[in-house]
């Protein structure tokens, strides 16, 4: 009710409002240079680290490993993904 | 009295709804035959999300495939539908 | 900004230009060729492209998939950005 009434609260950007530090931009600033997975649309995979990414997510990988249906398909030493491919991007373990 | 237009329902806007699912488990339809649940950690104005402790099931020809992810950033371009406090499509349930 | 840089994924593809690129495309379509130019939709311009078109037949009889793969060259091509799915520079040693 508070939200809906108030004019203010409506304005600000909704993701202002969290605070704990997990916003998209804080899990990329926390993740750069460190291995992740990315998968597509099109479900496959590729493991590697995350040099860089912009506001499209395009993605700049190294040490790819392209994985389809989980099998080891291909290795790249260093790979561009157009963003509007990618499903979503994970951290990994090791 | 306070609002700019003169719609006498209350306005609440459909990300805040997403705002107030933060910590709380979600359940996300993708365009596709994906879904996912996790915890809604964070999210921005595209509807990119974090997401941990995420089940992903993946339907195809094959069967279903489900897989678990600790942490990710989910692309909001792909996301068809958001189901606030679910465990997704094990524990709904069936009419 | 220094040339070897990569701040930006499109630097990555910048660092490419004049270089023999693999460009994955939608479609099960590769290719392989030397880059001119692009631009910010991944928009690109290749010569001497070796494409590389990858089909799914089924046999009628055993019902077994067959990968089938049929190549050809293209002297200059466009290549539409949002067709693209990774582009992958030469590997450099630096």
């Amino acid at each position: 009710m508070a939200s809906a009434s108030n004019p203010s609260s409506a304005n600000r950007p909704v993701s202002a409002s969290q605070g704990h530090g997990s916003t998209p931009a804080d899990f990329l600033k926390a993740v750069l240079g460190r291995p992740v997975v990315v998968k597509l649309n099109t479900s496959i995979e590729y493991r590697g680290i995350l040099a860089c990414l912009d506001g499209y997510m395009n993605i700049a990988l190294e040490q790819t490993e392209e994985y389809v249906n989980g099998e080891l398909k291909n290795t790249f030493g260093d790979a561009f993904i157009r963003g509007n491919n990618v499903m979503y991007i994970s951290t990994t373990k090791t | 009295m306070s609002s700019k237009h003169s719609n006498p329902v209350p306005q609440i806007l459909p990300l805040e709804l997403v705002d107030k699912c933060i910590g709380s488990r979600i359940w996300i339809i993708m365009r596709g035959e994906k879904e996912l649940v996790g915890t809604l950690r964070g999210f921005d104005e595209f509807v990119n999300m974090i997401l941990e402790d995420v089940t992903e099931y993946e339907y195809s020809a094959e069967g279903t495939s489900k897989k678990q992810l600790e942490k990710i950033l989910l692309n909001g371009s792909n996301v068809c539908l958001l189901v606030p406090g679910s465990e997704g499509p094990e524990k709904s349930v069936p009419c | 900004m220094t040339a070897q840089t990569v701040e930006q994924p499109l630097d990555l593809v910048r660092l490419s230009l004049d270089e023999t690129i693999r460009v994955k495309m939608r479609g099960d379509r590769e290719l392989r060729g030397k880059l001119h130019a692009f631009d910010q939709h991944l928009n690109m311009i290749l010569g001497d492209v070796e494409e590389t078109i990858t089909t799914t037949d089924v046999d009628p009889e055993t019902f077994e998939e067959l990968l089938k793969t049929s190549k050809r060259h293209i002297p200059m091509l466009f290549v539409r950005g949002d067709c693209v799915i990774l582009i992958s520079p030469p590997l450099r040693t630096s």
